[in-house]
């Protein structure tokens, strides 16, 4: 067995990871939510089948079917099971547990995950070498030849056959280069999507929320660790949570009333994990403390938006929301992103059905499980193209990824944007014509 | 190993699971929790159902059908070293005719997902189970299900036009509610898979009610609250749910939702809908009894979100519960509607003599009670006081002249309480049925009855039944179940009749049949008007019935025609007599009477032996009484008149008449001889 949490923080208390998953009475009314199971019909593709196997484990049943490990493997970790629950309970991390004590990833892909992910100048050199593999066009290459998963980097592949962009400089540099507020009023956390992939997302955030909330502070930290958590090393991801903490914290001391700011951060995944950081250091007193701190003050980017006023965007056509998984379901966030829609677009802006369905994204899943990917995908591209949309509005980087693939190859008279891109669109229209004006 | 045979013969897309891990995850449904099947098949096409099945026959392995596993009496936990069969992924809608006002869905297809696709087209699919989200049409039908709704529109049984299934054999059929014989496709709704597995359903589906409104009220006393509902049940007011909550309830829901509902000790949730008209008026009526009762914080919700808003609390009674302990016990007996109070005291008294927490929320309307028991099943000793409590639960409602199952089937949890309703030889009734059906037993073996013999705790001499007695047969009745005695013992055939007026001129035979005459069992045996149920004896004149009724202020919904009612039953004169028929008292050819169904208006235990016999023209029994919805308010828009349907004996009419009458001596030339 790996290392596991043992201890979850549920909506119904602190629980053990037994407790927490006898906590489902096999009621059953997750299925419907299930994107896996609605895919494929199988119970063991359900939230309340993935439950009653990972419970069987704890009870000391066997552990070694291979269908065991694809069940677990195969849930998306979307929540949405948890949202439709009565009691909450939480699958993902119960399927996350479950993961971890069948060790479902191989120990070394671990480990060396860890070792890169743990090592931020590390990490950035290496992808400094993917992005000039790819602009040299020698990615595939790079990929077929098995280079990426030596360095235990899969999910690079997938961004590399997933995306167009290659960014030359990563956002952390960018915004380095750039003056920091001495008297922030908000700092930001820069998570890996927008640093690395896709710089213009934080670029946006920062030209949005400067002009709305006022200036704001970089937080130079590490990954917040979630790729290690999901991929079972939950020693490498406790370490993150602290070293993201410890970063906060020396931060926020240098600004007074440092310690009260939001903490901003742009992609829906990191900003939940984060919030999740108190349940890994339950164990410890001091930790957790400075955990539940910490979390207290991540908001999601999201969020920040819907409690300004906005201005419209000139933005044609019409906008569409897709909910990533892990602002919904992860953070609760229903409404706030749908108010930032129809204050900047107005009646431009249109629900598509299901649009809480999960894109099949879902961090490394669109690579290791493809076909599933690909039918979550076609599904939630159909019903992009249902509402004539010309803009997809997400707010995850798994999300941008997928959704850029999906379109590009189903749907190409869409583009996908994050939240952010469309809010500094209209900041910055607004701005433009105050130039005018004066 | 010669189950993977069964492989290569499923189409493409189907699968065919047979690792431990999957298995485990089909062990259970939202009851029980079991043993694994040896597989599982997860049908793409109505053939891998019947490839399936033929091939579970020929190899004799029981067979399990399954939809969404969300049933609550262990309906679809495998048979023990069987296969489940999983129609989850049969899934299509097939058509909507709003004109002809039916769908036709595979089993497969989520019951949400069917009303989502009505309702842009103006329509709904009546039948609303509180799991609507994730259960299957398959497995309503299976389990019969039924939901708040169907105070006004009745379980899943009165939906159904036609079904198509795949026998215990392999063979594929089809029935049709029409067809004319007796009702297969009400004996096949809340069979629970014994007999066969649905694969296509046509069901009927209704246009959207013009308005809605839906009030609040809280009572004092329940007794004010359940003199509520009958008032607004008297004055012939229907609404389309009329539920209860109580005040453990209504705690437990302010815990988890902000619902704002009064905590007196009983609350009541009424909504009506239908011509707007109408619902003016009835709403009218609602408030003047609602006040009269002395409600307390009286609120009334017509737009959708009101509405929404005055349902919260009601919705959240189940999820409150699963956020007490780990595991829910959902119990779902039905009491006759003024037996409420009386059964809310007692299920409240076992409740705490069990020291089980219990809160309960019912379909006043119709008298189900739905007692919710929250526990921690790895507790085994709590789990037994569970059991316990609950058996002891329904065990009232029966002694209260109730049912053990309103909606939610017998599975395996409830086969004990059969005994309880039903006598031996209904109990032998239901077997011979299932075998006529089923001889090799594959068919989700070991539900709904106890193996034979296994029933038998009580000590010799004693009667197990806990119902209590039935009004004794007339003079009449009893001289018709002894010249059916008789002829029986004597090997002769019966030429069974009512007033005679459906019955064909030429009877092939007809010197040599002995005839049953039932015209002269006319009495009205009860009229219960608080109830709104009455009890008629077979041979009475449906017009002289009309008036009688008509003369105690209570009406039937039936169409006027002539002849009599056991006639108009055994005939299908009137389809819609489905809907309102409660209960019935029968007696086969050899005098043996058996009772089933009662006062309740909403019962799913056992077989539905009682539609069965619409359609059979007296082949199958003697109908001698039935019990009979009546309303407050005369019934509009019936048929002026009826066509009788004439029977034709497929190859599975057959089978049920051999069920029920091997030796072909009532009405033999219909069946030919």
């Amino acid at each position: 067995m790996g290392s596991v949490l043992g201890r979850l923080v549920t909506d119904l208390g602190e629980r053990s990871t037994y407790d927490a998953a006898s906590q489902c009475s096999r009621c059953g009314y997750c299925e419907q939510a299930c994107p896996t199971y609605v895919a494929t019909g199988r119970e063991s593709r359900s939230g309340r089948g993935r439950n009653q196997l990972v419970r069987r484990v704890l009870e000391g049943g066997p552990s070694g079917s291979p269908e065991l490990r694809e069940a677990l493997s195969t849930c998306l970790l979307c929540g949405a099971c948890t949202s439709a629950c009565y009691a909450r309970v939480p699958t993902a991390d119960i399927v996350l547990e479950g993961r971890r004590m069948l060790g479902a990833a191989p120990r070394w892909v671990e480990r060396l995950l860890s070792f890169v992910i743990l090592r931020p100048g590390l990490l950035d050199r290496a992808l400094k070498l993917a992005f000039l593999f790819k602009k040299a066009g020698l990615s595939r290459l790079a990929s077929k030849t098995g280079f990426l998963s030596l360095l235990g980097l899969e999910w690079l592949a997938v961004a590399d056959v997933h995306v167009d962009e290659a960014p030359s400089e990563f956002l952390v540099d960018k915004l380095r280069t750039m003056p920091s507020s001495e008297r922030p009023a908000w700092f930001y956390l820069a998570s890996c999507g927008p640093n690395y992939l896709f710089p213009r997302v934080g670029l946006a955030t920062f030209k949005a929320l400067s002009s709305l909330r006022g200036p704001g502070r970089l937080v130079a930290s590490p990954c917040c660790g979630l790729v290690c958590y999901n991929y079972g090393d939950v020693g490498a991801a406790r370490e993150l949570s602290r070293r993201v903490i410890e970063r906060w914290e020396a931060e926020a001391a240098r600004v007074e009333g440092g310690g009260e700011l939001p903490v901003v951060v742009d992609c829906s995944s990191c900003a939940a994990h984060m919030k999740s950081y108190p349940q890994l250091n339950l164990d410890d007193a001091g930790w957790r403390r400075r955990a539940e701190l910490f979390a207290g003050r991540v908001r999601d980017v999201v969020e920040v938006y819907a409690e300004c006023p906005l201005p419209p965007a000139g933005l044609p056509g019409t906008v569409t929301y897709h909910e990533s998984c892990r602002c919904r379901h992860g953070q609760g966030i229903v409404d706030a992103p749908r108010s930032v829609l129809r204050a900047v677009a107005a009646e431009r802006f249109v629900e598509m059905p299901d649009s809480d369905a999960c894109c099949g994204g879902a961090g490394a899943f669109a690579f290791s499980h493809q076909e599933l990917s690909d039918a979550l995908l076609r599904r939630k591209v159909g019903n992009i193209a249902s509402v004539q949309a010309r803009w997809v509005a997400a707010s995850a980087t798994s999300c941008l990824i997928q959704l850029a693939r999906g379109l590009k190859n189903y749907y190409p008279d869409a583009k996908v944007l994050h939240l952010s891109e469309i809010v500094a669109a209209a900041v910055s229209e607004r701005e433009e014509e105050k130039g005018n004006t004066s | 190993m010669r189950l993977d045979s069964l492989e290569p013969r499923l189409s493409p897309g189907a699968l065919f699971l047979r690792d431990a891990a999957e298995l485990a995850a089909y062990a259970y449904d939202a009851a029980v929790r079991g043993e694994p099947p040896a597989a599982v098949v997860l049908a793409r096409s109505a053939a891998d159902v019947v490839e399936t099945v033929r091939f579970c026959a020929r190899e004799g392995l029981p067979f399990t059908a399954r939809g969404a596993g969300t049933n609550l009496c262990g309906g679809t936990v495998p048979a023990p070293g069987g296969l489940l069969l999983s129609t989850a992924k049969l899934d299509r809608i097939l058509e909507i005719d709003t004109g002809r006002a039916f769908a036709l869905v595979e089993p497969g297809v989520v019951n949400q997902s069917l009303q989502k696709r009505l309702e842009p087209l103006g329509c709904f699919y009546a039948p609303d189970p509180a799991s609507q989200r994730v259960c299957t049409i398959g497995g309503n039908i299976g389990e019969n299900a039924g939901g708040p709704r169907c105070l006004k529109y009745g379980v899943t049984v009165n939906h159904l036009l036609a079904l198509e299934a795949v026998m215990a054999d392999g063979s594929l059929e089809r029935f049709a509610a029409s067809d004319g014989g007796p009702d297969i496709v009400s004996l096949l709704a809340g069979s629970e898979g014994t007999l066969g597995v649905v694969t296509k359903a046509w069901l009927k589906i209704l246009p959207l009610p013009e308005a809605v409104q839906t009030f609040l009220a809280g009572f004092d006393t329940l007794e004010a609250a359940m003199e509520c509902v009958a008032q607004v049940i008297a004055a012939g007011v229907v609404p389309r749910a009329l539920e209860s909550l109580d005040k453990a309830t209504v705690d437990s829901v302010e815990q988890y939702t902000r619902s704002g509902y009064p905590r007196t000790s009983a609350v009541l949730l009424i909504e009506l809908d239908g011509p707007r008209e109408d619902v003016g008026r009835e709403a009218a009526v609602i408030e003047d009894v609602c006040g009269r009762m002395g409600a307390k914080e009286f609120r009334r919700a017509s737009s959708a979100s009101e509405r929404d808003r005055l349902w919260e609390g009601r919705r959240g009674a189940y999820p409150a519960t699963t956020r007490l302990a780990p595991n829910v016990l959902v119990e779902d007996g039905v009491v006759p509607r003024d037996k409420l109070p009386e059964a809310v005291r007692r299920l409240r008294a076992i409740g705490s003599r069990h020291r089980v927490r219990c809160s309960l929320v019912f379909h006043a309307g119709d008298g189900n009670l739905h007692p919710n028991i929250s526990y921690d099943e790895r507790d085994a000793s709590e789990t037994a006081r569970v059991r316990e409590a609950g058996m002891e639960m329904l065990r009232a409602c029966v002694e209260l002249g109730g049912t053990i199952s309103g909606e939610h089937g017998i599975g395996l949890e409830k086969r004990a309480a059969m005994g309880w309703m039903f006598e031996p030889a209904a109990l032998e009734l239901f077997r011979r049925l299932k075998e006529a059906f089923d001889p090799a037993g594959l068919a989700n073996p070991g539900k709904i009855l106890l193996p034979p013999g296994s029933e038998s705790a009580v000590p010799p001499g004693m009667s197990p039944i806990l119902a209590p007695p039935r009004r004794e047969l007339s003079q009449a009745a009893r001289h018709v179940v002894e010249r059916l005695r008789q002829s029986a013992a004597e090997g002769r055939g019966m030429l069974v009749s009512g007033s005679g007026s459906r019955l064909p001129r030429d009877i092939p035979g007809r010197e040599g049949l002995t005839p049953i005459v039932t015209a002269g069992m006319k009495a009205v045996l009860d009229l219960d008007r608080g109830n709104c149920t009455v009890t008629v004896e077979a041979g009475a004149s449906i017009h002289a019935l009309h008036l009688e009724l008509a003369s105690q202020g209570r009406h039937l919904r039936f169409p006027k025609t002539g002849g009599t009612l056991g006639g108009a039953l055994a005939s299908k004169a009137w389809l819609g007599a489905r809907d309102d028929l409660l209960g019935m008292r029968l007696a086969l050819a050899d005098g043996t009477v058996i009772a089933l169904g009662g006062k309740v208006v909403k019962n799913v235990a056992g077989y539905d032996v009682g539609r069965l016999l619409l359609g059979s023209w007296g082949t199958l029994a003697v109908i001698l009484d039935a019990t009979f919805k009546v309303y407050a308010l005369p019934c509009r828009g019936l048929p002026p008149e009826a066509v009788p349907v004439p029977l034709a004996a497929g190859p599975w009419q057959r089978r049920v008449k051999d069920a029920f009458d091997p030796r072909n001596l009532l009405n033999p030339w219909l069946h030919g001889s």
